[in-house]
């Protein structure tokens, strides 16, 4: 038992020196993921960025863009499901090689990622029960309402700027159960998920948006000093340039929002 | 939510989820697989007379079972990567089950090792050397006497630990292993087009609680079976 | 030749001396029995002649092979020990039966692991010896399903399923309610015959005096007298014999 034992600490030091041993990352990051072949796209569930059409696929605007440049490069594509709180964390260790997924460009996301420049405008938007919807019209009028925004988010900041009082929940969606709940007066989630997740015919369709607080935009993160993000404004301007872009976004109903 | 909308989201929510507690059970399974003899490993290790190993495997079982599951995912998910720059999981979904698999089994081994630990020590010593004196080895005396005394002994701890890992399957999530808590929680966000959906997270507990009772059952017959001798 | 040669045996537990020197010889047939108070060190010598204990010093001989050398520098190997341990037989004053098999696994499974004999012929020993110890009917039962004295009675045939060159009782009835000692002793009575060699440690001074063959009565760590138990019981030679002695039949 004691060999046994000797044995399998041996091995977890072996494995532990293997470690340390691997490669530094002095080569660039576009010569590292053409050397494995795939670019791993980190993502989550959100439409009509990024979901699953009905035979498990990966489809949406920024899904469509991704296989596209991709494609360009010569690069499989692979889509993984991420805690979108560990989205730096997932870039830095490699377990992903961009997040490209609706994300808005905040001081917070540019200073941790390389970032493209923006591709697609986006605000921050009140969300209220339709039937208040007349009487918060404007920022003034929604001082007096409790909050719901994702932590660490866009919506966040709006609500400090805003001097509103909040409460930080997990995400957009649980703002929007906050709400739908009566646990909270309103929430403050993007104008592209209000467009698609709130109003009739969707699962909140007693709530809906009315003020538009701020502009912001999307865009794409790679690793903080990723030669990647220069490829792909390339990529971006020409798409642009042939119509290619436009007509993915016509297929998903954000051609309004892009930024050409 | 009207009924009609619920007759056509149940199908693709039941879909979802069932495929999401596939993940909650292969991470079960495996997890039990790789601790329940580890932590017989690590139960004869703090027992050694050998002071150096007992001790070095003492303070292993206290830091594992002394600090957050979820802690423990996220360094042996991240840390080869940040750290040692060598990402030895990979991203996809593979990677994320074998880390989460490493997490969950290192930490039951050492739960499990400490309940062996007071099953084995419980049994008399007496046990023991009527092995002995009738010539019979260690491994003799260890498999053909102490076992399964020391298993009528660990029966109930053991039943509640299983049941609890049961639930805290759910914990990978954090790493974004996608189980059944991943799956239901998307139906709020918006998946397969159904968005602001709370019920089907909801829905989940009559899978753990189905689970569960399945386990529990299946333990009240192990201590059943071993109800006709007293030790 | 003796059976058994025990020489100068020496035991101490950190600073407490325990046995400060033990010697004695037992011819083939002879039944010991070991009186003496309890902490004079009659457990520990039991424990170290089965290897239980390991002697600090002295020598212990079967059948004139020096099986232990507390002088010899160099460690016995478990399978050594295990070997050497064979010659003994030990009966545990708490039975320390294996709860989870019945009687006559309890008895078959030592001969059955060391492979010693056809499964079919260690089924029939077992059965001879549980039925010896009156014990046909209780074949299926397991241990707690038996009173105290048919466990010991149980212990007993198990000890014997290995043919030991001598058999060792540590206070067999010790653990046992007083109307159930009698049974654990006329199945003991009943071995003595001419190839049972017997190391009976006891407080039953009439089983002592009535059975047995020597008696030594141990005191302190030393044996204090020796002899038959016409010689020990009827004309002590030492102070520390008579008193003991009295006081333990002033009790009955």
């Amino acid at each position: 038992m004691k060999k046994l034992l000797a044995l399998i600490m041996s091995i977890m030091l072996v494995a532990a020196f293997a470690g340390c041993a691997g490669k530094e990352d002095n080569s660039s990051d576009y010569d590292y993921i053409k050397e494995k072949g795939t670019l791993v796209v980190g993502i989550t569930d959100f439409a009509p960025m990024d979901y699953k059409d009905d035979d498990e696929n990966w489809i949406g605007f920024d899904a469509d863009m991704a296989t596209a440049f991709a494609n360009e490069l010569g690069l499989k594509v692979s889509f993984v499901e991420i805690d979108w709180d560990n989205k730096v964390l997932e870039l830095d260790s490699k377990t992903i090689d961009c997040v490209w997924n609706g994300m808005t460009l905040t001081d917070e996301v540019t200073s941790a990622m390389e970032c493209t420049k923006a591709y697609c405008n986006n605000k921050q938007v009140v969300i209220v029960p339709a039937d208040k919807a007349a009487d918060y019209q404007t920022a003034e009028s929604c001082k007096s309402l409790n909050f719901a925004v994702e932590a660490g988010s866009a919506g966040k900041d709006m609500a400090e700027e805003n001097g509103f009082s909040y409460t930080e929940v997990k995400d957009q969606a649980t703002a929007l159960t906050e709400v739908a709940a009566g646990t909270c007066d309103a929430a403050i989630i993007d104008s592209l998920m209000a467009a698609a997740m709130v109003g009739e015919g969707t699962g909140y369709s007693n709530l809906t948006y009315t003020v538009g607080l701020n502009d912001e935009e999307y865009g794409v993160g790679f690793r903080k000093g990723s030669d990647m993000a220069e490829k792909l404004n390339e990529f971006f301007s020409k798409c642009a340039e042939n119509g290619e872009m436009e007509k993915i976004a016509e297929k998903y109903g954000v051609q309004a929002a892009l930024i050409k | 939510m009207s009924f009609n909308n619920f007759a056509e989201q149940f199908p693709v929510v039941f879909s979802a989820l069932n495929s999401g507690f596939l993940q909650t059970l292969k991470l079960f399974f495996v997890t039990l697989l790789g601790s329940l003899p580890l932590g017989l490993i690590i139960a004869f290790g703090s027992m050694s007379r050998f002071k150096p190993l007992s001790a070095v495997t003492r303070v292993i079982v206290w830091i594992v079972r002394g600090s957050p599951l979820m802690i423990q995912m996220l360094i042996i998910y991240f840390f080869p990567g940040l750290v040692l720059h060598n990402n030895i999981w990979g991203g996809g979904e593979q990677g994320r089950f074998i880390a989460a698999s490493v997490a969950f089994i290192l930490n039951y081994a050492c739960y499990f090792s400490e309940i062996y630990r007071g099953g084995i020590q419980g049994v008399p010593v007496g046990q023991q050397e009527a092995g002995q004196v009738l010539g019979l080895s260690r491994s003799q005396i260890f498999f053909k006497i102490t076992l399964l005394q020391m298993i009528k002994r660990i029966v109930p701890p053991m039943s509640n630990e299983i049941i609890t890992l049961v639930k805290d399957t759910s914990l990978a999530r954090i790493i974004a292993l996608q189980e059944i808590i991943w799956a239901g929680q998307a139906f709020m966000k918006g998946s397969h087009g159904i968005s602001g959906q709370i019920w089907p997270l909801f829905f989940t507990v009559v899978y753990y609680l189905a689970f569960s009772g399945i386990l529990t059952l299946l333990f009240g017959y192990i201590e059943k079976k071993m109800d006709y001798f007293r030790s | 030749m003796a059976v058994l040669e025990v020489k100068n045996i020496k035991k101490s537990f950190g600073k407490t001396e325990v046995l400060k020197g033990i010697s004695f010889s037992l011819e083939k047939g002879d039944v010991l029995s070991v009186i003496g108070s309890s902490g004079s060190g009659k457990t520990t010598l039991l424990r170290c002649l089965n290897f239980l204990e390991f002697a600090d010093e002295g020598t212990i001989s079967v059948n004139g092979k020096v099986i232990f050398d507390g002088a010899s520098p160099k460690k016995l190997s478990d399978s050594v020990i295990r070997e050497n341990r064979l010659h003994f037989g030990l009966v545990f004053q708490s039975f320390n039966l294996f709860p989870q098999y019945n009687v006559l696994k309890n008895v078959m499974l030592a001969p059955t692991l060391l492979k010693r004999d056809t499964p079919e012929n260690i089924e029939k020993r077992a059965r001879e010896l549980i039925n010896r110890v009156g014990l046909s009917d209780r074949i299926e039962n397991y241990p707690c399903q038996l009173s105290g004295g048919q466990q010991q009675r149980v212990a007993i045939a198990r000890a014997l399923a290995l043919n030991p060159d001598i058999l060792c009782f540590d206070e067999p009835t010790s653990a046992l309610d007083p109307e159930l000692t009698g049974e654990v002793l006329r199945v003991i009575k009943g071995l003595k015959s001419g190839d049972s060699t017997m190391i009976v440690v006891t407080h039953e001074m009439e089983f002592a005096r009535n059975v047995s063959d020597k008696v030594i009565y141990m005191a302190d760590g030393v044996i204090e007298e020796y002899g038959t138990p016409e010689e020990v019981f009827g004309n002590p030679q030492s102070e520390k014999t008579r008193s003991f002695l009295n006081s333990s039949f002033e009790n009955i």
